[in-house]
């Protein structure tokens, strides 16, 4: 491995200029470039708190860029505990010597058990620890899923560890670093890819509210509904595998602010409704914190806060 | 000379491993495997709607949710006393087959393979694949790099003894790439009937909310055909040309040698008739019956309060903070089976086919016998590390096939749901097999909703820790006698561990 140092890429830089016939004046330009190639991509840091690995894997589904572009033309993917090489004491040095340089993008998966911080724990760290001391030196941190975003199931009624998403972690901890929220439970591959890469070649995408990022959350789910026409014509679906709008089954499209349905998920394969399962909300603040609002609003089922 | 090392975190599987090893002259004498993530499931699904489960449990994890949501279904169907019909039954043996074939490779290309395969020898590459030759010019750029770590996320990685024959490792790269291509596809395949994936959407007690249709079939066939090429040319043969290289882990990770299977991709009415069979090995023994009643939780060694080992029918989830139960660790509670410890996963389900060699079985013992015959080996090398890996890639050729006769099956515009009513009081047990292992739910319900919840998971029994009599799980057994030359590189014991496939998220849960 070559270490240069920036007076050695001037002076490369210069030589290069010359042999191109471009004068020495164009030294600074082609310095640039050549540290551009040099460094790479820009350091992208993923740690994984209480996770299910699940938007992870949504990741891998996606399609343009495939994942291995988006490892070797976007990002300089640092750690990552699912897909990392390094193991062990190894992986740690990565870690370590990546907090030390800074400068990078911090995602982060899964919550923050900040009620019981042994909950979660790797090698030797708290993760409610590693995730300030990385959110610290990172120039932004997206939160990716519901539990990141949100809190998420971890972070759902009864829930034993005091666990709270990233944002409201990094805010106790006063730390003010630049964030992101891509929610969904997972996240789709096109929110994560198209966040990162936004934030990354055209700098922050414009955000809601709540952090989350305008092009993918702006709309309710129930605006971009296919079945919308249905719902208009209360032409209502009464139980599972029927036609018609699915709100009577507890759809949570009108409270769910994402664009399933009109990207639809898997390559463009399917999408919850259009298989005739209602949005159960996986995208939106609340999702499943409360455990008297069902997915599911069935003759069967016990309705929503005995309303 | 004895020392302790750590592995912490264990890298590609799923979550949150920490392993120690007490090595004495380069062999491991003692490991602990050690779950480092809990969320507390069992509870936060306590007094929620029944029907919530098979949502809630699918986010157990994010590479099995499948088996989960079909676990939970399973649970709820026998309280409520419902069996879906002919074609949710179909759809949902479609939904998950796509999710093994997702996981059997990504577990081998994206998780295993590199401790085996030299990556760096791309740089060697003098062919014309597109793929390859960008892989190739990345990899050159990187290392002549002053980036932090070049070639990240692939290197750094343990400094060790790889694969060296040029053309393996090109080969086994150039599938890794494939392969990233074909989890993605085997996703879309199953979203067709799932909705989406991960967390299927569709998944309901009764059956399947998606509809059965011409194009959806046709659409599921032509994805399979593809997927099956690649497992039989790329999966099948590269397994095997890995084990001809590595000849020595036919005999490392041999573990606890006793075998357990729920039986999964059920073909008859009811949660009977299993493709991948039901069964327990002990030892030597043969195949035998197997009774959910054998099942036991013991968490001495666990963070959680003291209590009675129990079945998990009646199981309890009472969490204390590892630094009030110094005597423990893990997560993970040690499930046992009328006592023993067992090992789950292709294996075990493979084993017990092996085993039985009856009726749809026989198969499983022709493609076995083929594999251990072009790789000179024995049945009783099966239980080692190769032979885990050997097994998963079997049984992904066996899923595979067999999902074009469940597709076959299919009845456009019949139903794959029928409605349930949930009774005021009902309690029901969901098994299956997700990829990676035995899977349990057990569901009772009270007032209408769920009184307690408990969830016995493959890794809860592959990384379990010792119990109250002190005997160590099955990972922990399999990692003892490891041979370990450099302490500062444990690589054979990464190769050991990650075998089983581990999944922490599950495990704990």
């Amino acid at each position: 491995m070559l270490n240069i140092t920036r007076r050695e890429f001037l002076k490369a830089a210069s030589k290069l200029a010359l042999l191109m016939g471009l004068g020495t004046g164009a030294a600074p330009r082609i310095v640039d470039a050549l540290e551009k190639l040099a460094s790479s991509n820009p350091p992208v840091l993923w740690l994984q708190g209480q996770s299910c690995s699940g938007c992870s894997i949504s990741l891998l589904n996606t399609e343009y860029p495939g994942p291995l572009q988006l490892l070797t033309r976007y990002i300089a993917l640092m750690a990552h505990q699912t897909l990392s090489t390094a193991t062990g004491a190894t992986f740690m040095d990565v870690i370590e010597k990546s907090i030390n340089r800074g400068g990078y993008i911090l995602v982060v998966e899964g919550a923050m058990p900040v009620g019981l911080p042994n909950a979660c724990r790797v090698g030797h760290e708290t993760i409610t620890e590693q995730v300030a001391r990385a959110a610290r030196s990172a120039q932004a941190v997206i939160a990716v899923g519901a539990c990141a975003s949100f809190g998420g199931i971890p972070a759902a009624e009864n829930n034993p560890t005091g666990a709270v998403s990233v944002p409201d972690f990094l805010k106790q901890k006063a730390i003010a670093t630049g964030l992101i929220r891509v929610p969904g439970c997972p996240a789709h591959p096109d929110w994560i890819v198209g966040t990162i890469v936004h934030k990354l070649k055209f700098g922050n995408p414009e955000l809601d509210d709540l952090g989350r990022p305008k092009m993918f959350y702006s709309r309710l789910l129930h605006d971009q509904c296919p079945r919308f026409a249905e719902y208009e014509r209360e032409h209502f679906a009464t139980s599972f595998g029927e036609n018609g709008c699915l709100f009577y089954l507890g759809c949570q499209g009108p409270v769910t602010h994402a664009d399933c349905t009109v990207r639809l998920w898997n390559s463009g394969a399917n999408t919850c409704i259009n298989a005739n399962a209602p949005c159960i909300g996986c995208a939106r603040e609340g999702f499943a914190k409360d455990a008297s609002f069902p997915f599911y609003l069935t003759p069967a089922s016990s309705g929503r806060g005995g309303k | 000379m004895a020392q302790t090392i750590g592995i912490d975190p264990v890298t590609r599987i799923e979550g949150h491993l920490a392993v120690r090893l007490r090595i004495e002259s380069n062999q491991v004498m003692e490991a602990y495997c050690s779950g480092e993530m809990f969320r507390g499931f069992e509870l936060i699904l306590k007094n929620r709607d029944p029907m919530d489960a098979q949502q809630i449990t699918q986010r157990i994890c994010g590479v099995c949710p499948v088996s989960h949501g079909i676990a939970s279904t399973l649970a709820q169907e026998a309280a409520y006393k419902v069996i879906p019909p002919r074609n949710g039954k179909l759809l949902r043996n479609l939904i998950l087959g796509a999710n093994y074939i997702q996981s059997h490779l990504i577990h081998f290309y994206h998780l295993s393979a590199l401790d085996f395969i030299d990556i760096k020898a791309v740089t060697q590459y003098n062919g014309k694949d597109p793929a390859l030759s960008e892989l190739k010019a990345w990899v050159q750029s990187q290392l002549s790099s002053n980036s932090l770590y070049p070639v990240a996320p692939f290197l750094p990685r343990y400094e060790s003894q790889y694969a060296e024959d040029p053309e393996l490792n090109i080969t086994a790269v150039k599938h890794y790439l494939d392969a990233l291509e074909m989890r993605r596809l085997a996703h879309e395949m199953g979203a067709l009937f799932a909705g989406k994936l991960p967390h299927v959407a569709t998944l309901v007690p009764g059956g399947v909310t998606e509809r059965v249709t011409p194009r959806k079939i046709a659409a599921y066939g032509e994805m399979l055909q593809k997927l099956r090429v690649f497992v039989d040319n790329a999966y099948l043969e590269d397994v095997l040309a890995v084990a001809q290289a590595f000849p020595e882990y036919f005999q490392a990770g041999k573990g606890c040698g006793n075998f357990l299977s729920y039986g999964a991709f059920s073909e008859a009415e009811g949660n009977t008739d299993h493709f991948l069979p039901t069964g327990v090995i002990i030892g030597d023994g043969p195949s035998r019956s197997f009774n959910p009643s054998g099942i036991t939780e013991d968490v001495t060694f666990s963070w959680y309060k003291a209590a009675a080992v129990l079945n998990p029918a009646t199981g309890v989830t009472a969490p204390v903070d590892p630094g009030q139960k110094e005597s423990a660790y893990s997560w993970l509670k040690a499930p046992r089976y009328e006592g023993q410890v067992m090992e789950v996963g292709p294996l075990a389900r493979i084993l017990i086919a092996y085993k039985q060699n009856s009726g749809r079985h026989h198969q499983v013992k022709t493609l076995v016998d083929g594999v251990l015959k072009k790789l000179g080996a024995k049945a009783e090398n099966l239980v080692s590390v190769l032979g885990r890996h050997a097994t998963r890639a079997i049984e992904c050729k066996l899923v595979a096939d067999r999902c074009a006769e469940w597709l076959a099956e299919l009845k456009p515009d019949e139903p794959a749901v029928t409605a349930v009513a949930i009774p005021e009081e009902a309690s029901g047990v969901g098994l299956t097999e997700a990829s990676r292992g035995a899977l349990g739910h057990w569901i009772q319900i009270k007032n209408r909703k769920i009184a307690n919840y408990q969830c016995v998971v493959p890794t809860t029994w592959n990384c379990s820790p010792r119990d109250a009599s002190g005997k160590p799980g099955a990972v922990e057994q399999a990692l003892v006698g490891t041979r370990i030359k450099n302490p500062e590189n444990p690589i054979e014991a990464t190769r050991v561990i990650r075998s089983f496939d581990p999944c922490i998220a599950c495990a704990v849960h």
